[in-house]
């Protein structure tokens, strides 16, 4: 290891590439601590971020640096200690309960690491989930919307089977279909390959990066995988909390580079 | 990716997936509780028509002395044990309820983060519950009617009964119907009380263990449980006085007992845990015995729902054994007392004794089918916890010892608690109903048999094992991974 890489990581700076976007999600001074005075722990320490609409953020940083937390403040899964989370404008660290779950019904979607379909329905029907969530059939445009994704995942043949019986690319190829059906406003993918082979990972990537650049889909996706964030068109780092750099493309190289600087920062 | 072929998870794997064997099958789930309501209906229709075809022969029977006093007692009796086998049902039943759902929590904390209502949710599980309940009681009905049917056939054809033309289907057997019906359709939205504390991130967060989250309720729970049990003592006391002078306390001691058992399971999460995880300790300190005896601690619900389903069964059969010691005792002394107005209440007595035996004796079997339910559902459910305890070098013989460990601290708690319980239910029924009997000893002490409560424990640690030890081999067959990979 060099004492180059040992430098500091670079201050955190604003995103410009897209920033004349509008925003689809903007957390402001976002705080979330644990534990009673005495024993306090800070999971996030005044995150401020703004995802513009349309684009595919990889969120990153070592354990324990509240990625995962800041993921679940602003899908309204969590509540913050202070600051504030809007979300196409509405901020959602506000509303009561059965908002929230109007909120992830129709504006939300989620891509987990673990898959989650449910197993006693076949694919058709998980896909079809958040329609019979919302307690309402898909119309024509909507069914036919389903169909042609469905056949960009290249699930039309697996449309009547099982989970169980499905490889793990598959059902994570089903959860995304699950996940974009509605069009959300935003797909939240929580490391989305953390269980699947390097070229299973590589394809499911290549799927969410088409659906951002291809249809719009703004989507933010929870990672340690440098592989992962080099598909996104940002990568948010977090360490200790604190968003510590922001930046643009880059390769898996550069993104592992930052992230040991990170590690050994720690 | 093109995967023509399943590879994650093979179907065609010989070893059932933990997926496979936690994996939510509603009617297996359901199946115990159908019964349930299926038996207490079948009980109350058999019972009701069985009063309703001896009202007519006595009517018929101008011989029989008392006939006015006993066509008038069939009742409150069928009241009293109608009663307490729609209550042990709905306890049941509401306890089988909460298991299913705390087996459920990472399915509906997944439909709950994909955006689905709690209420909607918990409507779904009521609905659950009364499709159950109307389908149980139906059957049941037309069970109870059956054996009724084919019962007066027997007694007339062998002479105990007149040949009369009985109309054993009266309106009133609408009446055990309805309500097995309706207090299935109550256990269900009370057992699903649950569904309201499950939070869509409990289907992500995979490390945060969902037993955890269980909540032991608050104090205000506690309240709830302290003065349903002071308020149903009071009332049993009450039902004691009034005893004194008027059989007919027996049903305010009736109404005191449902009440005071009430407080002890709402309060069974906090009094359970401590008396489970002190017996427990009495296997000494080797791991699987301190596993075990942790284990009642850590899950406060998971012990208390465990445990209730033996307590009540257990409880019931004191109840009603320290009753009819009583009630002999009673009889017997007043009968030493004034033995002209008792002639020839031996016959009498034995036969009341082998009647209310069978009668209890359903309510008993009702507790048992919820037991084994509720027991087997639970270690099934713990199949990622087992496979955790296999990963860190438990073997399955260190296991099984383990659930062996829990069962019979569960067993040992439930029998002392029940037997404590049952001896003050017993002793308040038989008192209220006799207290005020001509030659009446007036109060007297309870009589506890010993032969009975030794062949209670012996038959509760037997269930309790068997209804344990099955699905915790079913549970460890599966490697650790796999058991490990389970929601």
């Amino acid at each position: 290891m060099t004492p180059e890489t040992l430098t500091p990581p670079v201050p955190a700076r604003q995103h410009l590439n897209a920033s004349h976007r509008a925003p689809i999600a903007e957390t402001l001074n976002l705080s979330k601590s644990y534990g009673a005075d005495s024993a306090t722990v800070s999971a996030l320490r005044n995150v401020t971020l703004r995802l513009e609409a349309g684009s595919f953020t990889a969120i990153m940083g070592p354990s324990g640096s509240g990625k995962s937390t800041l993921m679940h403040i602003m899908a309204g899964l969590d509540d913050a200690t202070s600051g504030t989370v809007a979300l196409g404008g509405t901020d959602i660290t506000r509303l009561d309960d059965r908002a929230l779950t109007l909120l992830r019904r129709r504006r939300i979607g989620f891509v987990f690491q673990s898959f989650n379909l449910v197993p006693t329905l076949d694919v058709r029907q998980n896909i079809l989930l958040p329609y019979e969530l919302d307690g309402r059939r898909p119309d024509a445009a909507e069914t036919a919307r389903m169909l042609a994704l469905v056949d960009s995942l290249g699930l039309t043949a697996r449309l009547g089977h099982r989970p169980h019986e499905l490889s793990g690319g598959q059902q994570q190829r089903v959860a995304i279909a699950r996940a974009l059906v509605t069009r959300p406003e935003l797909v939240f993918a929580d490391e989305p390959t953390g269980n699947l082979d390097s070229k299973t990972s590589r394809d499911v990537l290549g799927l969410l990066a088409n659906a951002s650049r291809e249809h719009g889909q703004s989507i933010a996706m929870v990672t340690h995988d440098p592989i992962a964030a080099s598909f996104a068109d940002r990568i948010v780092f977090l360490a200790d909390g604190r968003v510590v750099d922001d930046r643009g493309p880059s390769s898996a190289h550069e993104i592992s580079r930052l992230m040991l600087d990170l590690e050994v920062a720690a | 990716m093109s995967a023509a072929r399943p590879t994650a998870a093979s179907p065609t794997t010989a070893r059932p997936t933990a997926a496979q064997i936690t994996a939510a099958r509603p009617l297996r789930e359901h199946t115990a509780s159908i019964l349930v309501a299926a038996l207490s209906s079948a009980f109350g229709v058999s019972l009701l028509e069985t009063v309703s075809v001896l009202t007519t022969a006595i009517a018929a029977d101008d011989v029989t002395g008392a006939s006015a006093t006993v066509a008038s007692l069939l009742p409150i009796a069928a009241v009293v044990f109608l009663s307490v086998a729609v209550y042990v049902g709905a306890v049941v039943t509401a306890n089988s309820f909460q298991t299913i759902i705390a087996g459920r929590t990472r399915a509906i904390a997944l439909r709950r983060l994909l955006g689905s209502e709690a209420r909607t949710e918990r409507a779904s599980i009521v609905r659950e519950g009364l499709l159950i309940g109307l389908a149980g009681s139906i059957l049941g009905a037309l069970g109870g009617t059956v054996v009724t049917v084919l019962l007066i056939g027997t007694c007339v054809g062998a002479g105990f009964l007149p040949d009369l033309p009985y109309a054993p289907l009266t309106p009133v057997v609408g009446l055990p119907v309805v309500a097995v019906a309706l207090s299935t359709w109550a256990a269900s939205w009370v057992g699903s009380r649950g569904v309201l504390a499950v939070t869509p991130i409990q289907a992500i967060a995979a490390a945060l263990p969902s037993d955890q989250r269980e909540a032991a309720g608050g104090p205000a729970r506690a309240a709830v449980a302290l003065a349903l049990f002071l308020g149903g003592d009071i009332l049993l006391a009450a039902g004691v006085f009034v005893g004194l002078g008027d059989p007919r306390g027996v049903l305010v001691a009736l109404l005191g007992g449902i009440v005071s058992f009430l407080g002890v399971i709402v309060g069974a999460n906090r009094v359970l845990p401590v008396i489970l995880s002190a017996v427990g300790r009495l296997f000494g300190s080797g791991p699987t015995a301190l596993v075990a005896s942790r284990n009642a601690v850590r899950n406060p619900e998971r012990s208390a729902r465990s445990t209730v389903g033996l307590l009540i069964g257990v409880t019931l059969i004191t109840t009603f054994a320290v009753a009819t010691a009583g009630f002999q005792q009673m009889i017997r002394t007043a009968q030493a007392a004034q033995p002209e107005v008792y002639e020839g209440v031996d016959r009498m007595l034995v036969s009341t004794v082998v009647v209310f035996s069978a009668l209890m004796g359903f309510s008993a079997l009702i507790a048992a089918v919820g037991l084994v339910n509720t027991l087997s559902l639970s270690v099934l459910q713990r199949t990622r916890e087992l496979g955790l305890l296999r990963a860190l070098g438990f073997t399955r013989g260190q296991l099984r010892r383990m659930i062996v460990a829990e069962s019979t601290a569960l067993t040992l708690s439930a029998v002392v608690l029940g037997v404590a319980l049952g001896t003050f239910y017993g002793w308040a029924g038989a008192q209220s109903l006799l207290g005020g009997i001509a030659g009446s000893p007036g109060l007297v002490a309870p009589t506890v048999p010993p032969g009975l409560v030794a062949a209670l424990a012996v038959a509760a640690a037997l269930l309790t094992l068997l209804a344990s030890l099955a699905p915790a081999r079913r549970a460890t067959r599966v490697t650790p991974t796999v058991a490990l990979a389970a929601a």
